[in-house]
C-alpha cells in the first residue's frame, strides 16, 4: 500500500511537471484527486489495511495528497504567471502617452495670483470698482489738475455721457474710501485703459495692481518696507529695490520703484516697476468733501498708495518681449505657462 | 529735454563725476535719465583739401581731406554744399553710426563707382545731432583736423522732467538742482533774475493787453542789427541738444530759452503794423505760422497781434510774415509771461507743440522775464551789432508767486517715518534755495511747485533719500471682502477648467462693430452695447457686451496659427447700457470648444470632433449642482440652450450655450463645429452651493432594471429627464441613459422614431428590497412613462 502511494505520488509529480495549460491542470486534478482519481481510489483501500499499519498509511496518504495539491497549485500559479507575462509582453512603454488635452492659465493670471497671494499674506484685502468711471473718481478726486494732459480726449477714452474708461486703478482708492472708514488696507487688481495705439510696449487696455493703506501715522518708512518685502517675495530675497523721486498728482512725496534686473547674458540694469507715494492731503480733502464727515481728515490720518503694471510684471517674470503676445492668446504661447 | 554736459559745465563743474555718477545724481533728484547720447569713436573733424568730379558719376566728388594724421585721405562724397577749406565730420573706417531702431552700421573702406573711399563725410542727421539732412554738416573753421567730434559735442542727457518741475526745463535750472544736491557752487548766473535795465510802462499805442491770459508783456527794440550766421560756440551749443541753427537772432532766442527756460520771440519790426496787441483771437481768424502751416483760431486762443493781424500765437509760435530773416535790420524782442492753461489748450487743440509752448504750459518763472530779455539783448548787440533802446517797454504786472510756506519739522518726520534732525531738514531746504524767514520758508520764484507744507516734505524726502529711511512693515488682519470671495471663486473655476484641458485667454475689452453680432450675452430687454465717443480706430470702438466675440476672434487667430483643436475660456468684465442710459458691468465666464476631442496620436489616429455634449461636460464642471440645458429659440446659434441651474419655475438662468452658426464660423475661417457658452459669474456663484456635507453611504444593496423605449424622433432627452425628475417614487435612486439609437433608413427602427435605453436603480435606505417591491415600483414607472410620454417599450 505504501509503495503504491509512493508510485502515485511520483507519477503525479511527473504528470503535473509536464502540464502546460489550464485544461491539463484540471485533467490532472481530476485524474489524481477527483472522485474517481487514483489517490481517491487508493484511499478507499484504507479499510483493508491492518490496524497496526493504519497510522503509517494514513500519514502517507495525507503526505501524498498534500504534495500533489501543492504541485497542482504551484503549477497553476506558474501557468498564471506565464500567461500574465505573455499578456503584457507586447506592450511598448516607450510609446508616447495617450494625450490628455492640455490646459492652463494665462500668464497674467499666474502673475496676478502670485502677487495677490503675497499681499494677502501681508494683510491686504481685495477691492474693486467700475471700469466705466466718472471724471471725478478718475481725476478730480485724485488731485489731477483741470487741464492735465491725461484728461485729454487724445489720451483717454470717453463716452457721450461724459464718463470715461478709467486710466488707472487708482480710482478704486476713491471708491473704497467713499464706502469704508480707516484703517483701510486694500489691493485692487484690474483693467485700465489709455488711448494708445497697440505696439510691443503699449496696450490700449492693460492690467494694474493698486494698493492703498490708510491709517493713523502711516509713513514713507511703512511704504518702503511694504514694497521691499513684496518685491523680494515676488522676485527673490536678494532682489535689489530702489526708490526714485518722481511726481504723481495724487501722492506727495512720490516715488518710482526700480528693480535691478539680472537677465542672463546682459549687464544688470534698473527697470521701472511701480509708482508709489504718500497719499496727497488734497485726495483726503476731496474724499472728505464727498463723504461729508471727518473720517479722512488729513490732519488726523495718513496713507500710502502704490500701483504697478501687471503686464509689465509678466514681461519681466517670464521674459516676454512683446505685450501683444498677451492679447493674441496663441495657445502655443499659453501652453508655455502650464508648468 | 536734451541737456548737454558741456553746457551744464558753464554753471557747475562735474569734471570729477563719471557718467554713471551723474546719471545717479540726476535719477535721485527725481529727473529720469531716459538716455545718454554720445558721439561714436572714430568720428573726427576733417578739413576738405580738394574736391574733384568723379569720372564715372555726375553726382559724386572725390575729395582729399586732412584727418589730422598728417597724410591726406581720399573720400568719395555725394554732397554739394561744401567748399575746399571747410571743416566737416568724418567717420573713419571702424566708426559705428546709428542706423535707427537700435541698430548700427560700420563705416568701411570701399570703392564707389570704382574709386577708393576711405571713410564717410557726414550730415548732421547721419551722426544723430540734428535732423538736418541737407548736405554735410559744416563745423567751426577754428577746429583742428583730427579732433574727435565727441570733444566738440560731448555727451547729451535725454531727461524726463516731471510736470511739477518746470524750473528744470533749462540748463541753468538743471545745473541749479544738481549743484544743490552735489553741494557745489553754481557759477555763471549773472543774467538770472530781475533785470537791472530800466523799464517803462508802454503807451496805449505801443503795447495793449486785452486778455487775462497774458499778465505781463515786455518788449525791447534793437535797431540796425546784421542778421547772419551764429558763431561756432553758439551753433555747437544748439546742435549738441538737437536744435538746428537758423540765424544769429533766432539762435540767440533759442539759446536763452534753453539756458534760462524763458521762451522769447524776435519780430522783424519793419514787418509790424503799429503797436502790439495781446488779445483773444477772433472766431474764424486764420494764422500762418512760421512752420508754413495755416491754423484756424478760435476765441479760446490768444494771439499777439499788430493793428492789422495776428503775428504770433501767444507762447506757441510766431508768424511766417513777421519773423527775422536775413533782410531784417530792426528787431522787436518779446519776453512775456503767459498763463499755463491757455497755452496748453491752444497747443493741444492745434496739435502744435513747440519748445516754447512746452515751457509756458508747465510754467515759467515770471521773475526772469526781463532778465531773459537782457541776456538776449546783450548777445544780439555782441553778435549782430545794432543799438538797443534804453528801456524795456512793459505792459501788465509781474505776477506775485507764493512767498513763504511754513513747515513743522515734526510733521515732516511723521510723514517720512525717519528721525531726521531739525538741522538736516533746514540744511536740505536751504541748499535748494529756500531761506528761513519769520513766516516760514521763503520760496524762490522759480519753484512754482512749492505751495503747501507737504511740498516741502517732499523736498526733504527726496534729498534725504529713501535709502536712509528705515523699512517698516507689519502684518494686519483684514476680513475677507466681497472682492476676496469673488477672487477665490474665480480661482476655483480657473483651476477646474484648466485641469479639464481649457486654456484661459484674456482678450481686449474693446471690440469692433462687426464683432457685436457674435455677442450672446446682451439680453434683449433694451440693453445695448456701449460705444466709445473717441475710439482709436474702428476695430476697437465698442466695449464688449459679452465674451464670445473675443473668443471667436481668438479661435480664428489660432486657426491661422495652425492650432486646430481648441478649448478656451475667459473670465472677465462685460459692459452694457441700460435703456435709461446707465451702464452696468458684469463679470462673465465664457467657453469655446472646437476641433478634435483629443490631439491625433498613435492610439487614436482620427479623433472625433468635440460636440455639444463635451460642452455640456465642461459646463457641468463649473456648475456642479443641477445643471440643466433648456433648448431655446435664438437665431444667433444652432442648438441654442439656456444654461440653467435647477428646473422649472425655480430655475436660475445663467446664460446661453450652443453652436455658432456655420455661416458665421466660415466667415471667421472656422471649419469645425464651434461650441460656445457664456454665463453670468455672479449668478453662477450664487446658484452653486459650495457647502460640503457628509451624507451616510447606502448600507443596503439596491436593484437595477433596464428599459429600452421607442420615442418620437424629435423628443428631447431632456423631456424624458424631466419626466424622471418629476416621477414620485421613493425607491427610485437614479436613472442613467446608456443607449441612444436611431436608424434613418428605417430598417431596424421606424425612421420617425428613436430608441432610448435607461438603467434604473431602486434602493431603500433601510432594508434590502424584495424582488416584488422592485417589480411593483418598476411597473408603476413603466405605466406612467407610457401614459405620460407615449412611448413604446422594446
Amino acid at each position: 500500500m505504501l509503495a503504491e502511494l509512493d508510485s502515485i505520488k511520483s507519477d503525479a509529480l511527473i504528470v503535473i511537471e509536464a502540464i502546460n495549460d489550464d485544461s491539463g491542470l484540471e485533467e490532472a486534478r481530476v485524474g489524481f484527486l477527483g472522485k474517481k482519481g487514483r489517490l481517491t481510489a487508493a484511499s478507499a483501500g484504507m479499510r483493508d489495511v491492518p490496524k497496526d499499519q493504519k497510522k503509517d498509511v494514513g500519514q502517507k496518504l495525507n503526505e501524498v495528497r498534500t504534495a500533489i495539491t501543492a504541485a497542482l497549485d504551484e503549477k497553476g500559479a506558474a501557468l498564471t504567471a506565464t500567461r500574465d507575462t505573455a499578456a503584457f509582453a507586447s506592450i511598448d512603454a516607450t510609446l508616447p502617452s495617450r494625450s490628455l488635452p492640455q490646459g492652463g492659465l494665462h500668464p497674467l493670471t499666474h502673475v496676478l495670483n502670485e502677487a495677490v497671494s503675497i499681499l494677502r499674506r501681508m494683510g491686504f484685502a481685495l477691492a474693486e470698482g467700475p471700469e466705466i468711471e466718472t471724471e471725478w473718481h478718475c481725476f478730480d478726486a485724485l488731485n489731477t489738475p483741470e487741464d492735465h494732459p491725461a484728461r485729454n480726449e487724445s489720451d483717454t477714452f470717453y463716452f457721450e455721457n461724459g464718463k470715461l474708461l478709467r486710466t488707472h486703478t487708482s480710482s478704486v482708492q476713491i471708491r473704497t474710501m467713499e464706502k469704508e472708514v480707516p484703517p483701510v488696507r486694500i489691493i485692487a487688481p484690474g483693467s485700465a485703459f489709455r488711448r494708445d495705439e497697440i505696439d510691443a510696449t503699449h496696450l490700449s487696455a492693460f492690467h494694474q495692481l493698486e494698493g492703498l493703506y490708510v491709517d493713523k501715522k502711516v509713513t514713507l518708512a511703512d511704504l518702503k518696507g511694504t514694497l521691499e518685502y513684496f518685491f523680494r517675495e515676488l522676485f527673490g530675497s536678494k532682489t535689489e529695490v530702489r526708490f526714485r523721486p518722481h511726481f504723481f498728482p495724487f501722492t506727495e512725496p512720490s516715488f518710482e520703484v526700480d528693480l535691478k534686473l539680472h537677465a542672463t547674458g546682459k549687464a544688470a540694469k534698473w527697470i521701472e516697476i511701480a509708482g508709489c507715494g504718500i497719499v496727497d492731503p488734497a485726495v483726503f480733502s476731496e474724499v472728505s468733501g464727498k463723504r461729508g464727515d471727518l473720517a479722512y481728515d488729513p490732519e488726523d490720518i495718513s496713507g500710502f498708495a502704490f500701483g504697478m503694471g501687471l503686464d509689465r510684471l509678466a514681461m519681466i517674470m517670464y521674459g516676454i518681449p512683446d505685450l501683444r503676445l498677451l492679447i493674441e492668446n496663441d495657445v502655443r504661447f499659453l501652453g508655455q505657462f502650464t508648468k | 529735454m536734451h541737456v548737454s554736459l558741456k553746457w551744464l559745465s558753464d554753471h557747475v563743474d562735474f569734471s570729477e563725476y563719471s557718467m554713471a555718477e551723474l546719471d545717479d545724481l540726476l535719477t535721485f533728484a527725481g529727473i529720469e535719465v531716459e538716455g545718454i547720447q554720445s558721439l561714436p569713436d572714430n568720428l573726427v573733424v576733417a578739413e576738405v583739401l580738394s574736391s574733384d568730379k568723379h569720372p564715372d558719376a555726375d553726382k559724386l566728388s572725390i575729395c582729399q581731406v586732412d584727418d589730422g594724421s598728417g597724410k591726406s585721405r581720399q573720400i568719395v562724397c555725394g554732397a554739394k554744399n561744401y567748399k575746399v577749406g571747410d571743416k566737416v565730420p568724418l567717420a573713419l573706417p571702424g566708426c559705428l553710426l546709428d542706423a535707427g531702431d537700435g541698430e548700427t552700421f560700420e563705416i568701411k573702406e570701399g570703392k564707389l563707382r570704382g574709386v577708393e573711399s576711405l571713410g564717410m563725410m557726414c550730415a548732421a542727421s547721419e551722426i544723430g545731432l540734428t535732423d538736418d539732412v541737407d548736405g554735410l554738416m559744416l563745423l567751426s573753421p577754428a577746429l583742428e583736423p583730427g579732433t574727435p567730434l565727441s570733444e566738440v559735442y560731448p555727451a547729451v542727457f535725454q531727461l524726463e522732467i516731471t510736470p511739477n518741475r518746470p524750473d528744470c526745463l533749462s540748463h541753468l535750472g538743471v545745473a541749479r538742482e544738481l549743484a544743490a544736491l552735489a553741494k557745489k557752487e553754481l557759477a555763471g548766473v549773472g543774467h538770472y533774475g530781475d533785470s537791472s535795465t530800466a523799464t517803462r510802462e508802454a503807451k496805449e499805442d505801443e503795447i495793449k493787453i486785452s486778455t487775462e491770459s497774458c499778465p505781463y508783456y515786455a518788449a525791447r527794440s534793437i535797431r540796425g542789427v546784421k542778421v547772419g550766421q551764429s558763431p561756432a560756440w553758439l551753433k555747437e551749443k544748439l546742435e549738441s541738444i538737437g536744435l538746428r541753427p537758423i540765424n544769429n537772432i533766432v539762435d540767440i532766442t533759442n539759446y536763452v530759452m534753453m539756458e534760462m527756460g524763458q521762451p522769447l520771440h524776435a519780430f522783424d519790426m519793419t514787418m509790424l503794423n503799429g503797436g502790439i496787441h495781446v488779445r483773444e483771437a477772433a472766431a474764424g481768424e486764420e494764422f500762418l505760422a512760421l512752420d508754413g502751416e495755416v491754423y484756424p483760431l478760435t476765441e479760446e486762443d490768444m494771439v499777439i497781434a499788430d493793428s492789422a493781424k495776428a503775428i504770433a500765437i501767444g507762447g506757441v509760435m510766431g508768424g511766417e510774415d513777421s519773423g527775422v530773416t536775413e533782410a531784417t535790420t530792426d528787431v522787436l524782442l518779446e519776453s512775456a509771461y503767459f498763463v499755463t492753461s491757455k497755452v496748453r489748450r491752444t497747443a493741444r487743440r492745434l496739435n502744435l507743440h513747440s519748445d516754447s509752448s512746452y515751457r509756458f504750459e508747465r510754467g515759467v518763472d515770471p521773475h526772469q522775464v526781463n532778465g531773459a530779455s537782457d541776456l538776449a539783448t546783450r548777445l544780439i548787440l555782441e553778435l549782430a551789432g545794432g543799438r538797443a533802446d534804453e528801456e524795456i517797454v512793459t505792459c501788465g504786472e509781474i505776477p506775485v508767486v507764493p512767498a513763504s510756506v511754513s513747515l513743522n519739522n515734526d510733521y515732516c518726520r511723521s510723514v517720512i517715518g525717519a528721525d531726521i534732525k531739525d538741522d538736516s531738514i533746514e540744511a536740505i531746504l536751504t541748499s535748494l534755495g529756500l531761506s528761513k524767514g519769520d513766516h516760514g520758508w521763503q520760496i524762490p520764484t522759480y519753484r512754482l511747485d512749492l505751495i503747501r507744507p507737504v511740498d516741502l516734505v517732499e523736498e526733504v524726502a527726496r534729498v534725504y533719500g529713501l535709502d536712509n529711511v528705515p523699512s517698516n512693515h507689519g502684518a494686519w488682519f483684514s476680513p475677507a471682502s466681497k472682492a476676496d470671495q469673488a477672487f477665490d471663486y474665480v480661482s476655483i473655476l480657473q483651476s477646474r477648467l484648466s485641469s479639464q484641458g481649457f486654456f484661459e485667454v484674456r482678450n481686449l475689452k474693446l471690440i469692433s462693430d462687426q464683432q457685436l453680432r457674435d455677442d450672446l450675452a446682451t439680453n434683449h430687454r433694451g440693453m445695448s452695447p456701449i460705444r466709445l465717443k473717441n475710439p482709436l480706430n474702428d476695430e476697437q470702438d465698442y466695449l464688449r457686451p459679452g465674451l464670445v466675440p473675443g473668443l471667436l476672434a481668438t479661435a480664428s487667430r489660432n486657426q491661422r496659427f495652425g492650432n486646430a483643436d481648441l478649448r478656451l475660456f475667459e473670465m472677465g468684465r462685460v459692459f452694457t447700457a441700460t435703456p435709461k442710459g446707465g451702464e452696468v458691468e458684469h463679470e462673465h465666464l465664457a467657453m469655446l470648444m472646437m476641433g478634435g476631442r483629443r490631439s491625433r496620436n498613435w492610439a487614436d489616429a482620427k479623433p472625433s470632433n468635440l460636440d455639444i455634449h463635451d460642452l455640456r461636460a465642461a459646463l457641468e464642471e463649473v456648475c456642479p449642482n443641477g445643471l440643466n440645458l433648456v433648448a431655446v429659440d435664438d437665431d444667433r446659434m444652432l442648438c441654442a440652450c439656456s444654461i440653467e441651474i435647477g428646473r422649472g419655475k425655480k430655475a436660475v438662468k445663467l446664460g446661453l450655450a450652443g453652436i455658432v452658426l456655420p455661416a458665421r464660423a466660415r466667415e471667421l475661417d472656422l471649419e469645425a463645429p464651434v461650441l460656445v457658452a457664456e454665463m453670468n459669474l455672479k449668478r453662477l456663484a450664487a446658484a452653486s452651493t459650495s457647502e460640503r456635507n457628509y451624507e451616510e453611504l447606502p448600507k443596503f444593496p439596491g436593484s437595477s432594471r433596464d428599459v429600452a423605449m421607442l420615442v418620437s424622433a424629435d423628443m428631447a432627452a431632456g423631456t424624458v429627464a424631466d419626466f424622471f425628475a418629476n416621477h414620485e417614487e421613493p425607491l427610485l435612486e437614479s436613472v442613467e441613459l446608456f443607449d441612444v439609437f436611431q436608424d434613418p433608413n428605417g430598417e431596424k427602427l421606424p425612421a420617425d422614431k428613436k430608441s432610448f435605453a435607461y438603467s434604473i436603480y431602486y434602493r431603500s435606505e433601510n432594508r434590502t428590497l424584495e424582488a416584488v417591491e422592485v417589480e411593483a415600483a418598476h411597473a408603476k414607472l413603466l405605466d406612467s412613462l407610457k401614459s405620460g410620454l407615449d412611448v413604446e417599450f422594446r
